[in-house]
């Protein structure tokens, strides 16, 4: 049985005459200790889909199971203590005025953790950021260091699934390439589930066994890494995207000239 | 034939509570009627070079140069009507993020319609908006003609943006991070119109960039900035073959769609690039 189970999802934004249809059905299954891919352009609906999974969006239509079990709306306590969320702007999912201690401890006081302390200081340490951080405020902190930040608030919860809605794009590629190895490490010791969502092919084909193409708030295909890596696709779509990933190209140029 | 634009010594510094904190030190480079690349991380000083060309340094920084000249022109000692009859007509940049450069009180036709105004064609101000829309290949251009920017998505806005840039038809365009917020298959066509803007009209191109890939199929020569210098210029085409260990290290922790390398390597900073 797949750890998430995604039937059919729609989810429709707005009301009256200004009607957006985010989501057309979309399905997927992500098996525990898997990391997934979401990939396509901005309005594609990739980050809805994580969105929408975590209560942060309506759920207009389908269903979501998370092992087996469907979801509650709003979602309970449980729910987050096995889902949670790391965003993509650092910058802007922070609290400015509360210190990394407080943001790192609330989640441990609502969910009724124990020794939080010692866990507050033990995801900093995960994060690779050590605990002279701990009573910083995120202003003090760099980009990278902020993701970090981030990350160990998502993972202080000890979940099984989180869910990343383009953790890196914000960061310089010298700072994406260790954030990238950080969730790669985490992984691999909490035996965590991954779900990602990047607009970059790069970043997915190398975090994800498998992935998924969106467009226009459907589903354009689903691929292996290797499929990804042997430009193995059957759909236009996602050939364009590669090539737009591989750089410029002078060739196509929509001009023609006696 | 002279080159477009020469800038020799270029440095710049911000006040602190410690003393001046210099940004750009000591930046050289001619252009010609090219492709140029400058690439950096965040705070390397690739924008703040670019915004000194223009002379948009903010009034709390000092920007210096020996030489900072374009077609003849020494911008140093350009007096404010100068500066005014270059910016836009003959020299214009085109910033990273639509949403915060575009007026958005006013529609895109009526900004874009401003822009031809003032530098001469008050007859055909309009149809010339127009064209220049399609020539970005905005397809309603009348629609967008009538938009404040808050009703388009971002593609769009950079879209109109780059036209508004353009329509005056400039000699140097500097570009900062123009594709950045942009999905990789837009960003190809916006920089198809660049590219094309290069070789039909034989403008001179500034590309800022912290996307080192993009940049070495894009343009002819890249600038490598670490810590405000130049550490490495280098044709783009042999990009792969740099030397200098920070250009090495950028190329080698980005991802690739083929090849399983894990860790990433990453960057290990040295000291001695400072110097």
């Amino acid at each position: 049985m797949a750890l998430i189970e995604i039937e059919n999802l729609e989810v429709v934004f707005g009301g009256g005459g200004r009607i957006v249809h985010a989501l057309r059905g979309v399905s997927l299954s992500v098996e525990e200790g898997e990391s997934f891919g979401l990939v396509g352009e901005s309005g594609s609906g990739k980050s809805t889909v994580l969105r929408a999974t975590c209560g942060l969006a309506p759920v207009t239509a389908g269903r979501i199971l998370i092992d087996g079990i469907p979801v509650t709306t709003p979602r309970d306590p449980s729910f987050y203590r096995r889902v949670q969320m790391v965003f993509q702007d650092p910058y802007a999912s922070l609290h400015p005025r509360h210190t990394i201690d407080r943001v790192l401890s609330e989640p441990l006081a609502i969910h009724g953790f124990d020794r939080r302390e010692a866990r507050v200081e033990r995801a900093l340490i995960d994060v690779g950021l050590g605990t002279g951080f701990r009573f910083r405020y995120p202003h003090q902190l760099s980009g990278g260091q902020r993701q970090r930040v981030a990350i160990a608030r998502a993972l202080i919860l000890e979940p099984k699934v989180i869910l990343l809605d383009e953790p890196t794009s914000a960061l310089d590629a010298s700072i994406q390439a260790e954030v990238l190895n950080l969730l790669d490490r985490l992984r691999a010791e909490h035996g965590l589930t991954y779900v990602l969502v990047s607009h970059d092919l790069a970043v997915v084909a190398h975090m994800c066994e498998r992935l998924m193409v969106m467009q226009g708030g459907q589903v354009v295909e689903q691929l292996s890494r290797e499929a990804l890596q042997a430009h193995a696709t059957t759909k236009d779509y996602t050939r364009n995207l590669l090539t737009a990933s591989e750089g410029f190209t002078r060739a196509p140029a929509p001009q023609s000239r006696p | 034939m002279n080159p477009l634009l020469s800038v020799e010594n270029l440095r710049i510094s911000f006040p602190s509570r410690r003393g001046p904190v210099e940004v750009v030190r000591g930046v050289s480079f001619h252009l010609g009627r090219e492709r140029l690349g400058i690439v950096g991380e965040s705070g390397s000083g690739k924008s703040q070079t670019g915004r000194a060309i223009l002379g948009l340094t903010p009034p709390s920084g000092r920007a210096t140069a020996d030489r900072l000249e374009f077609d003849g022109i020494d911008l140093r000692k350009a007096s404010t009507a100068q500066w005014r009859q270059l910016r836009g007509a003959r020299m214009s940049m085109v910033m990273q993020d639509p949403k915060y450069s575009l007026n958005p009180v006013m529609t895109i036709g009526k900004q874009l319609m401003e822009a031809v105004r003032i530098h001469g064609g008050k007859a055909d101000a309009r149809a010339k908006s127009l064209a220049m829309l399609e020539a970005v290949q905005i397809r309603d251009p009348e629609r967008v003609m009538h938009a404040y920017p808050h009703e388009l998505s971002g593609g769009m806005g950079q879209r109109a943006m780059i036209a508004m840039m353009l329509v005056t038809e400039p000699d140097l365009l500097i570009a900062d991070e123009p594709t950045s917020a942009l999905d990789v298959t837009v960003q190809i066509e916006v920089l198809r119109i660049l590219d094309r803007l290069v070789s039909e009209r034989g403008m001179g191109l500034i590309f800022i960039s912290h996307d080192l890939e993009l940049v070495s199929t894009f343009c002819d020569r890249v600038l490598v900035m670490y810590a405000g210098r130049v550490v490495e210029e280098i044709d783009a085409a042999r990009l792969s073959e740099a030397e200098h260990p920070y250009t090495r290290g950028l190329l080698g922790c980005l991802p690739k769609i083929v090849g399983d390398q894990r860790p990433l390597p990453v960057l290990a900073r040295d000291a001695r690039w400072l110097e």
